[in-house]
């Protein structure tokens, strides 16, 4: 016979703690990067061809879409970059603790959103 | 019907996640340093970059690291959300269709990097 379990799925009030939270974004990150894979070769191969191309690369970059666009990507590079260096310390048993995986989650949180903000002033600027 | 996959893959390919993130966690601040010590990146500039036969190696294995590590970490989320008994057949044209997407990838990687000369 089963032992009867208390269970609680009210999911208004479950919070993903911040080790799920920093997880989730990994994989979303990932599955978003993993479609601008094709987008990235052709936007090198433009980049490359000729000066012409190179300048309309350059350009679209530095239009109000291709910014956004690029500014997202960089988040979802460096998140998925910080939050992957934070996965291969556990696969080395490295911060597996409780409370310093938790650090690690919100650093790795903070540190994508905060570089991201810098790069973005330093494109702006 | 003999079932896909086995006990020993999944270990092969948790391998391959983590060598491919290595390697990219190494190269891709590496080239960026490279890259931005130039004092303007303009066309001759980057150009350039890619014209010693070295860096054309170390930027294709980067993008075979990159293929590699997507297409493991995409093969994971079909496993995840697609586990269903007759999903079966559609996780596996799932892992065709993106392995040819790929591939493709790799491919015209290479004419991209090789046309710098």
């Amino acid at each position: 016979m089963k032992p009867e379990r208390p269970y609680f799925l009210d999911l208004a009030a479950i919070r993903l703690p911040i080790g799920g939270v920093v997880s989730i974004l990994h994989r979303a990150s990932g599955a978003a990067l993993s479609l601008t894979i094709p987008c990235l070769l052709y936007t090198l191969m433009l980049s490359l061809r000729s000066p012409e191309d190179f300048q309309r690369v350059a350009d679209w970059f530095g239009g109000i879409f291709g910014w956004v666009i690029s500014m997202g990507l960089i988040w979802a590079l460096l998140h998925h970059f910080l939050a992957g260096l934070r996965h291969l310390g556990f696969d080395l048993g490295w911060g597996e603790d409780k409370e310093v995986a938790r650090k690690t989650a919100w650093l790795s949180l903070l540190a994508a959103v905060g570089v991201t903000a810098l790069i973005a002033l330093w494109r702006l600027a | 019907m003999r079932q896909v996959g086995g006990a020993r893959r999944g270990l092969d390919m948790w391998l391959a996640q983590r060598a491919s993130a290595v390697y990219m966690a190494l190269f891709l601040p590496l080239f960026l340093l490279y890259a931005l010590c130039a004092p303007s990146l303009d066309y001759p500039r980057w150009r350039a970059l890619f014209l010693p036969l070295g860096m054309k190696v170390a930027a294709l294995l980067f993008v075979v690291a990159v293929l590699v590590h997507t297409w493991i970490g995409l093969r994971e989320i079909f496993i995840d959300y697609l586990h269903c008994a007759r999903c079966t057949m559609l996780r596996l044209s799932l892992y065709f269709a993106f392995a040819v997407l790929y591939l493709a990838c790799l491919v015209w990687a290479v004419d991209i990097l090789w046309s710098v000369r």
